[in-house]
């Protein structure tokens, strides 16, 4: 009954987010190396809680993404400055994360501008690989998972976000929510810093992950234990905390702007901020006629401008924040 | 010219008395001392007819309407004799008439005999109810709908004036089904707030799924007729015979037609026909189930019916053979002499007659169900359906036509429209400069310096663990926060809701009314879900208007709210309660409040 389970971590790892989030005018600034002492404690306690636990931790950096340790993988480890008053294991995980984190961003491109997070591409990659930890074939005896399926880990993402959304990710993000939805793996959220992000919301809402809009940053490892914790399997029994308020807006495709009202293709489901002739997604050409009477009763003077751009439904999408009560 | 009378009694109405008139063209009723006739029936409302027993101590009619089941019920006040006589003649004006309303009701349906009898009573001597008692005619009220879903499609314009007596009757049959809605209707509508037309617009397709629910035509039952007999005190057995079951019973059983032809009036009256009928063997052979084995006693011999009795049809070869032709990829029979060539064994578990007495049954359930499949068939334009079975039969022999069955079909020519997604790099990466950087650009970070500061948060991260340490304030505060999310979400599900009922009333009156005013004023904004139910599309200025009258009932809502707030604090209740409970409400009004606002001086320019 008590299964192990398997926990991939995102980080977000945007070098000027980080920046951000250090500075002295927040209310509790958070640094990274404080976040990253913090984060490795918790690593520490969901390997020692069962022996079967499995971890896998991908860095989301500027416009790329690595897997920075995987317990299925476990490399040749150097001996050399072994801690004698450290468990072995979590010194081969925390020395092996911290290692690859700098090795990352040293390699890391020295322009002037910082590219957008790599998020989803690290989504993907813990999906993959969640997906093959799970299916495990019999040609493929890959480390520690054996072929029992009741052994086999009971799989989430939790995901530490710094970056705001990133509204070109819209799309892709959505599928990989589609997949989680499908591998039945949850989604937990963490907003370490920044605004709260639409879609990372929506992530754990649909995939019945946790979200936690983190208030105390300097209390990172407490909200840690409580939320994040409790694998699926015991958060039947135990509520953990979780944020009612999920904004399910989403993002027209043509403009990237997230939207209160949009219109859908019938064909390809592609959303955009105002009646459009051809579908720029699938191709698909509108009636002249629903054009015209569209754009005959769209609600005059409405310029499109940032993000608070509103236009007449072919469908009324969503409308605004909602609170499930 | 007046129309001329085909017969008149004098009789009364509800106790009143009156001349009751046949004339070319109506049944007609008027009270003495009166011109104008009371009643004034049309041949085509009369549906059914319905006749004290003879001997009783009134002698009344009552006629049944298509629009009206209770129908008039005329009471004789001639003296008995005379009464008796006007009666039958009214009588068989009437069933002449009925007889052919009915065919002009179900053009197509066989009628072999039409009931010709109204009420006789059966065994012994009990005065048969006037109305037919339901349980004793299962197959009674279908024709009455069925003539009805002809009669009600001309719909006359009511005094309502704009919305006409159909429509009115649509809308109300949908608010019955939808009590939501009723109660909806009835705080809006009734109370003034919106008018009836506003209530309707984008309800349309209630409308019409009702209209299209209420044209659909009931098809004939599938019952075998099957009168049940009910065992009265004293251990008689009472059979309601109504002209519907007698017409039922004509026409699965074309025998009992022939003898009630050939016996009614001479040798026997009609009351002693269908007597003598259920005792005998005749309708035991009838019968559809084993029950007949039950009341096995009661048969006698009857010289009269047992002329008309059929052999037991049980033997190989069914009495009545089928006319048609057997396709032969259906014919069992067609690939048997290749069952030796190729080795089948022989099928012994499709053994046609293996249990003899099965087979009168088998075969009248499956007359039964040919009749029922022709009558339907038959509805729809006497040969359409039809027509498509024998298409193929003609241009036959092509048997390959014949085994290809277009489900089985591969979907080759339904490829259907394939999502080529145009310039994919622009919806994967496209827009790099967009929110990304927004927010960083504002602090001017100097990316160089951050990579660098990251840097350097990596060094001695093995110190920074093992000195790692929460603030003890910092870790409490996120407890009882986190404690506080957890309960609050126990405690709706735990709690019991405590409002009270009259209170709790106020706020779900509030919360409808306010979220079909949302509704009519989106809905003025937008654009119509689709372009069907545009008829007559509002002008801009109308929807503009409506726009603005419901703002205006929107703008009150906060007010609503706030006294809904006193109320509960007066009674007692957490007023913060009230208003959570209100507040997703008050979020969307007031969306739609700003919406209309900033959308003002835009038109106005």
């Amino acid at each position: 009954m008590d299964k192990p389970s398997h926990i991939s971590v995102i980080l977000d790892l945007s070098p000027s987010q980080w920046h951000l989030s250090s500075l002295p005018e927040n209310p509790h600034p958070l640094s990274l190396r404080s976040f990253l002492s913090q984060l490795l404690a918790f690593l520490n306690l969901h390997i020692a809680s069962k022996h079967e636990n499995t971890l896998a931790v991908f860095g989301a950096f500027p416009s790329k993404s690595v897997m920075l340790y995987s317990s299925t993988d476990p490399e040749a480890d150097n001996t050399e400055n072994v801690n004698p008053n450290m468990y072995h294991p979590f010194q081969v995980v925390d020395s092996r994360v911290v290692t690859r984190i700098e090795e990352e961003l040293e390699s890391l491109d020295q322009s002037e501008e910082e590219a957008p997070i790599g998020l989803v591409g690290a989504l993907t990659k813990a999906l993959c690989y969640i997906n093959r930890i799970i299916h495990p074939s019999a040609s493929q005896s890959s480390g520690t998972t054996s072929e029992d399926p009741t052994t086999l880990p009971d799989p989430r993402i939790l995901v530490l976000s710094v970056s705001p959304d990133l509204s070109t990710s819209y799309i892709p993000i959505m599928n990989s929510i589609f997949s989680a939805q499908k591998l039945k793996v949850v989604i937990d959220v963490c907003k370490v810093y920044g605004p709260d992000t639409v879609f990372l919301e929506q992530a754990a809402h649909l995939t019945g992950g946790s979200y936690i809009y983190l208030d105390r940053r300097d209390a990172l490892l407490q909200h840690l234990i409580m939320s994040h914790m409790p694998s699926p399997a015991l958060r039947k029994l135990m509520t953990v905390p979780t944020q009612d308020k999920i904004d399910f807006r989403a993002a027209c495709f043509c403009h990237k702007n997230i939207v209160d009202i949009g219109f859908v293709c019938s064909v390809c489901l592609s959303i955009f901020c105002a009646p459009v002739p051809v579908c720029s997604t699938c191709r698909t050409k509108f009636p002249i006629k629903t054009l015209q009477r569209l754009n005959a009763s769209r609600p005059p003077g409405l310029k499109p401008a940032n993000g608070a751009l509103k236009t007449a439904p072919s469908t009324p999408h969503t409308r605004g924040p909602s609170t499930p009560r | 010219m007046p129309p001329s009378t085909v017969c008149t009694a004098k009789a009364s109405y509800k106790k009143a008395p009156g001349l009751l008139e046949l004339t070319d063209t109506h049944l007609q009723w008027s009270q003495d001392g009166k011109k104008a006739p009371s009643i004034r029936v049309p041949y085509a409302e009369l549906a059914s007819l319905f006749c004290s027993k003879e001997g009783a101590a009134q002698v009344r009619l009552k006629v049944g309407l298509v629009s009206d089941d209770a129908g008039h019920n005329f009471t004789f006040t001639s003296p008995q004799p005379v009464a008796l006589s006007e009666r039958e003649t009214f009588k068989r004006e009437l069933t002449n008439i009925i007889a052919r309303n009915r065919s002009t009701a179900e053009p197509t349906t066989p009628k072999p005999v039409i009931a010709t009898s109204p009420i006789t009573p059966v065994s012994n001597g009990h005065p048969p109810p006037l109305r037919p008692s339901g349980a004793a005619t299962p197959a009674l009220p279908p024709p009455i709908s069925r003539a009805a879903s002809v009669v009600s499609s001309g719909g006359t314009p009511g005094p309502g004036g704009a919305v006409s007596a159909s429509d009115f009757k649509l809308r109300k049959k949908v608010l019955v089904n939808n009590p939501e809605l009723a109660t909806l209707h009835r705080e809006l509508v009734m109370t003034g707030q919106i008018t009836e037309a506003e209530f309707w617009e984008g309800r349309e397709h209630l409308l019409a799924a009702q209209a299209a629910a209420d044209s659909q035509k009931r098809g004939r039952p599938g019952a075998l007729v099957d009168p049940r007999p009910q065992t009265v005190e004293g251990g008689d057995i009472k059979i309601v015979i109504t002209p519907q079951l007698v017409h039922d019973i004509f026409e699965e059983f074309p025998i009992v037609a022939k003898a009630y032809n050939e016996n009614v009036p001479k040798p026997l009256n009609e009351a002693d026909f269908w007597k003598r009928y259920f005792q005998s063997k005749l309708f035991h052979a009838h019968r559809a189930s084993i029950r007949s084995s039950a009341t096995q006693n009661v048969v006698k011999d009857d010289p009269i019916f047992d002329k008309y009795l059929e052999k037991e049809d049980n033997e190989l070869e069914p009495r009545r053979q089928r006319d048609e032709e057997v396709e032969i990829f259906i014919d069992l029979g067609a690939t048997q002499e290749d069952h030796d060539v190729t080795g089948n064994e022989k099928d012994i578990t499709m053994q046609a007659g293996k249990q003899k007495g099965v087979l009168p049954l088998i075969r009248k359930f499956n007359e039964h169900s040919e009749r029922l499949l022709k009558s339907a068939l038959g509805e729809d334009g006497p040969t359409t359906k039809r027509r498509r079975i024998d298409d193929d039969a003609s241009h036959l022999r092509d048997y390959y036509a014949q085994i290809d069955i277009e489900d089985l079909h591969d979907l080759q020519d339904t490829t259907g429209i394939i999502l080529e997604m145009q310039d994919r790099q622009r919806y994967f990466e496209g827009g790099m400069k967009s929110a990304a950087s927004e927010d960083a650009s504002k602090h001017e970070i100097d990316i160089k310096v951050a990579l660098r500061e990251a840097k350097d948060n990596l060094h001695d991260w093995a110190g920074a663990l093992s000195n790692l340490k929460l603030e003890k304030k910092a870790a409490d505060a996120s407890v009882v926060a986190m404690t506080q999310n957890v309960q609050a979400r126990l405690t709706t599900k735990t709690r019991k809701n405590d409002i009270p009922e009259g209170l709790f009333r106020q706020m779900r009156t509030c919360q409808t009314a306010a979220n079909e005013f949302l509704r009519q004023f989106w809905s003025s904004v937008y654009p119509p879900l689709s372009d069907l139910q545009s008829a007559n599309p509002p002008t801009p200025a109308q929807k503009a208007a409506k726009a603005a009258k419901m703002a205006g009932y929107l703008a009150k809502t906060h007010e609503k709210v706030e006294a809904l707030v006193r109320t509960a604090h007066a009674e007692g209740i957490d007023p913060e309660r009230v208003r959570v409970a209100m507040k997703p409400l008050t979020d969307a009004v007031d969306q739609a409040l700003t919406f209309h606002r900033t959308r003002k001086p835009v038109n106005a320019k």
